[in-house]
C-alpha cells in the first residue's frame, strides 16, 4: 500500500513537473536559426544569442551542420516552405540562388531600416538582384534591387604574413612575395615562401581570385562573356604556378585546413587566408608564430582587391515568428551591438565597431579586415556560379599539377563554361 | 469474409510504410528526371532532354567508368582478403575471439572519419604514409594529389575498412559448411589445395555470390571518402558518379539533370546485380 502510494504520488508530481516546464516552453517564442558549423560564428552562438535572450525575452535555437549538409537541409526546406528555420546562415554566394528561388523574406517589407553605419561593400551582398554589375538572364535591369540578407559576420580574405621575414611592413607586392619565397624558403626545414588551397573546385578558386584580379583579369565580361582565359588572368596564373616551387609538397589536395595548419605552425611565410584564421594566430595553444603574423589587404598589380566571404543572414519566407526573426536582425546589427561583438572577438560589419578602440586593441587585425572589406568584391552574383566555379576550379587544379601550360587550361575551361552558360541561357549564340 | 482481409489489414501499415519510403521518392525522382527542375521555378516538362544530354556528356561517362573501376578493383581485392582471413581464422586459437574483434574495427568507423583518419595518414608533408614511402625509397609522394595515384589510394582506404565485412560473411559461410565431405576428402588423401577448390569453394559459392553483391552494390555508391578525401580531384581522376550527382543536384542546383544521372546510375547499377546474379543462377 504505502509502495502503490508513493508510485502514485511520484508520478503525480512528475506530470506537474512536465507540464509547467511544457507551459514554460511554450509562454515564449522561439527562432530556430539554422547554420553550418563554422568557428566564426562561435562568439555569436555562445555568447551573443543569450544575451539576445535576455535583452527581449525571445528564445533562441542554433541547429547547424556541415556547410554542405546545412546547404541541402536549408534547400529542401526553402523549396518545400516547410518552415522549420525562421533564419538560416548562408554564405554570402548562396544570397543568389535562395533569394533567386524565393526563399527568403523580403527584410524591408518586413520592416527593417538600414542605417548609414552598414560597410556598404557588405550590405550589397543581402540585395537580389545585385545592386551593381551583370544580372543573371531573366532579370531585366529595370527590376529593383531588394534587400533579402543581411550580414552576420564579417569575413574576408586577408594577406596572413610573417612579420619576422618580412619586416614591420606588409610586402606592397606580388613580386616582393615571390622574391622572399626565393631567397628564405628552405623546403629541407619545412620553411615555404607561400601556401594556397590546392583542392579542385572551390577551394582553389578562392586562392585564385585575388590574383585574377589583383592582375587585371575577371570572370565575365560584358553579356557574361567568359573572361577568365584573357592575357590578364593567364599572367595571373602563370605568377601562380610561379609560387609553386616555394610550396610545401602536395598544395594540389590542401585545403584552408591544411593552408591555415601550415602558416600557425611557422612552414609558410605568407598567405590568403579567410578571417576566421586570426584569432588562433595569437592562440600560444594553436600557434608557433604568436605575434609574429601580420595582416594587411593583398598586395595588388593592376589593382587592390580582397575577396568577400561574408556569413549571411536571411528570414525564411516560410519561417513561422518573422516578426521575432526581424527583431533580432534589428538588435544584431545595432551599432552598439555590433561594438561589443567585436570586442568579444567577433568580425563586424559596421564601420563604427571596427573603429572602436577597445575591439581595435584585442584584435589587431581589424583594421587590415576593414581596409580588405572596403576593397572587397565578392563572387559574381548568379546562381549559376558554383558551376562555373566547379569547372574553372577543376581546370587551374590541373594546372597546379602539370605545374605549367597555364594558357591551355585557362582555355579548356573557357570553352566548357561558356558551353554551359548557353545551354543555361546566358548567350544566345 | 472477416478472415480474408484480416491478413492484408494486419500487413497494410508496413507495406504503405515501405512504399512511401521507397517507392514514391523512386517514382518522384523518375518524374523529376523528365524536367528541367530550376530552383523557385515550377518544374517544366522536358521529356528525355535531360537522358539526350547524359548520353553525350563526357564528365557523366567518366565517372562511370571512375565508379567502375574503383568497385570492381575494390570488391575483388576485399573478397580476395576476406576469404583469406576466413580460412586462416576459422579455427579455435588462444586469442581467436580477441583477434576477430579487432579485425572488424575499420568497419565500425564512420567513413567520414574513415576519410579524415586517411587524408592526414596520405598527407604529402607530415602523413605516415608519405614519410614511409619516403623513408623507403628516398622519394616524396603525394598521393591525393597524383591523377595516377589518388584513385588507388581510394580504394585502399576501402579495402581498409569493407574487408572485414567480407570476412564476416565468408567466417559465418564456412563455419556453417557440413564437415562430413571434409572427412571424406582427408581419408581418401585430398590435399588442402584440392580440398579448397573442389569443397570448400563451390559449397561456399552461394555465400559468395551474396558477399560480393552486396559489397559490389555499396561500393558503387561510394561517397563519403571520396568527398573528404579527394572531392573527385584531382582534376577528375577520382569524381565518382555519386559525387558528380549530388554536385549537380545540390551544388549545381540542377535537380533534373541530377535526377536523370541518380537513375541511369540505378539501371546501371540493376543491371550488374542482375547480370550477377544471372551468372550464378541455381547456386543463390
Amino acid at each position: 500500500m504505502i509502495r502503490r502510494q508513493f508510485l502514485k504520488n511520484s508520478l503525480g508530481v512528475a506530470t506537474a513537473a512536465a507540464l509547467s516546464s511544457c507551459r514554460t516552453k511554450d509562454s515564449r517564442v522561439r527562432l530556430t536559426f539554422g547554420s553550418y558549423s563554422d568557428p566564426g560564428v562561435d562568439v555569436l552562438k555562445d555568447e551573443f544569442l543569450p544575451e539576445f535572450e535576455k535583452a527581449t525575452g525571445i528564445g533562441t535555437e542554433w541547429v547547424e551542420a556541415d556547410f554542405s549538409g546545412w546547404l541541402q537541409k536549408a534547400l529542401n526546406d526553402g523549396e518545400t516552405k516547410a518552415g522549420a528555420f525562421d533564419i538560416y546562415v548562408m554564405d554570402d554566394l548562396w544570397v543568389p540562388r535562395f533569394a533567386g528561388a524565393g526563399y527568403l523574406a523580403n527584410l524591408e517589407e518586413l520592416g527593417f531600416q538600414l542605417d548609414s553605419d552598414f560597410l556598404p561593400s557588405a550590405i550589397d551582398l543581402g540585395y537580389w538582384p545585385p545592386k551593381t554589375g551583370l544580372r543573371q538572364p531573366g532579370i531585366g535591369s529595370s527590376a529593383k534591387p531588394a534587400l533579402f540578407s543581411l550580414p552576420l559576420v564579417g569575413d574576408v580574405q586577408i594577406l596572413f604574413y610573417r612579420r619576422d621575414i618580412f619586416g614591420a611592413n606588409p610586402p606592397a607586392t606580388w613580386e616582393d612575395i615571390l622574391r622572399t619565397a626565393r631567397q628564405k624558403s628552405d623546403p629541407g626545414k619545412r620553411q615555404y615562401g607561400w601556401v594556397t588551397r590546392g583542392v579542385k573546385g572551390n577551394p582553389i578558386m578562392n586562392s585564385f581570385f585575388v590574383l585574377l584580379h589583383d592582375f587585371g583579369g575577371a570572370e565575365f565580361g560584358e553579356n557574361w562573356k567568359v573572361t577568365f582565359n584573357s592575357p590578364q588572368a593567364v599572367e595571373a596564373l602563370e605568377y601562380y604556378l610561379s609560387l609553386l616551387p616555394y610550396e610545401p609538397e602536395g598544395v594540389a589536395e590542401f585545403d584552408s585546413d591544411q593552408e591555415g595548419e601550415t602558416l600557425l605552425q611557422g612552414n609558410a611565410f605568407a598567405a590568403t587566408i579567410w578571417t576566421g584564421w586570426c584569432r588562433q594566430t595569437d592562440d600560444p595553444a594553436r600557434s608557433r608564430v604568436v605575434n609574429q603574423i601580420g595582416f594587411s589587404v593583398p598586395p595588388g598589380n593592376v589593382k587592390r582587391v580582397a575577396k568577400l566571404g561574408l556569413f549571411m543572414a536571411g528570414i525564411a519566407a516560410s519561417a513561422p515568428h518573422k516578426t521575432e526573426a526581424v527583431e533580432f536582425l534589428k538588435w544584431f546589427s545595432r551599432s552598439d551591438v555590433q561594438t561589443k561583438f567585436a570586442r568579444a572577438g567577433g568580425i563586424p560589419f559596421k564601420m563604427s565597431a571596427f573603429k572602436d578602440e577597445e575591439a581595435r586593441s584585442k584584435s589587431r587585425w581589424l583594421d587590415a579586415i576593414l581596409d580588405a572589406m572596403t576593397v572587397g568584391i565578392p563572387s559574381p552574383r548568379t546562381s549559376d556560379w558554383s558551376k562555373v566555379e566547379d569547372i574553372l576550379g577543376t581546370h587551374l587544379n590541373l594546372a597546379l599539377l602539370d605545374k605549367g601550360n597555364a594558357k591551355q587550361h585557362l582555355d579548356t575551361a573557357a570553352a566548357e563554361a561558356t558551353a554551359f552558360l548557353k545551354t543555361a541561357g546566358y548567350h544566345a549564340d | 469474409m472477416r478472415t480474408k482481409w484480416l491478413p492484408w489489414a494486419l500487413i497494410a501499415p508496413t507495406a504503405l510504410f515501405a512504399l512511401a519510403m521507397t517507392v514514391l521518392p523512386l517514382g518522384y525522382s523518375l518524374l523529376t528526371s523528365f524536367e528541367e527542375f530550376r530552383l523557385g521555378l515550377p518544374p517544366v516538362f522536358t521529356g528525355l532532354q535531360n537522358y539526350r544530354n547524359l548520353w553525350s556528356d563526357n564528365n557523366f561517362h567518366s565517372s562511370l567508368a571512375t565508379t567502375l573501376v574503383f568497385t570492381v578493383a575494390a570488391t575483388a581485392i576485399e573478397f580476395v582478403l576476406g576469404l583469406s582471413l576466413a580460412l586462416l581464422l576459422k579455427e579455435e586459437f588462444p586469442f581467436h575471439g580477441v583477434i576477430r574483434s579487432s579485425l572488424i574495427i575499420p568497419m565500425v568507423i564512420a567513413p567520414v572519419v574513415v576519410g579524415i583518419i586517411w587524408r592526414l595518414l596520405y598527407n604529402a608533408d607530415v602523413g605516415l604514409f608519405s614519410f614511409a614511402v619516403h623513408a623507403l625509397t628516398g622519394k616524396n609522394i603525394s598521393v591525393l594529389s597524383s591523377t595516377t595515384l589518388a584513385l588507388p589510394a581510394l580504394i585502399l582506404v576501402d579495402i581498409w575498412e569493407w574487408t572485414p565485412f567480407m570476412f564476416l560473411i565468408l567466417l559465418a559461410g564456412i563455419q556453417s559448411l557440413p564437415l562430413e565431405p571434409f572427412e571424406a576428402a582427408r581419408v581418401d588423401g585430398a590435399s588442402a589445395w584440392n580440398i579448397f577448390v573442389h569443397l570448400t569453394l563451390p559449397m561456399l559459392r552461394p555465400v559468395i555470390v551474396v558477399a560480393i553483391l552486396i559489397r559490389a552494390l555499396d561500393a558503387f555508391t561510394v561517397f563519403d571518402q571520396v568527398f573528404v578525401l579527394t572531392q573527385g580531384g584531382p582534376g577528375t581522376a577520382t569524381e565518382v558518379a555519386t559525387l558528380m550527382i549530388y554536385k549537380t543536384a545540390f551544388r549545381f542546383s540542377q535537380f533534373g539533370y541530377g535526377a536523370a544521372m541518380a537513375v541511369a546510375l540505378l539501371i546501371l547499377v540493376a543491371c550488374f546485380s542482375a547480370a550477377v546474379t544471372r551468372a550464378f543462377k541455381g547456386t543463390v
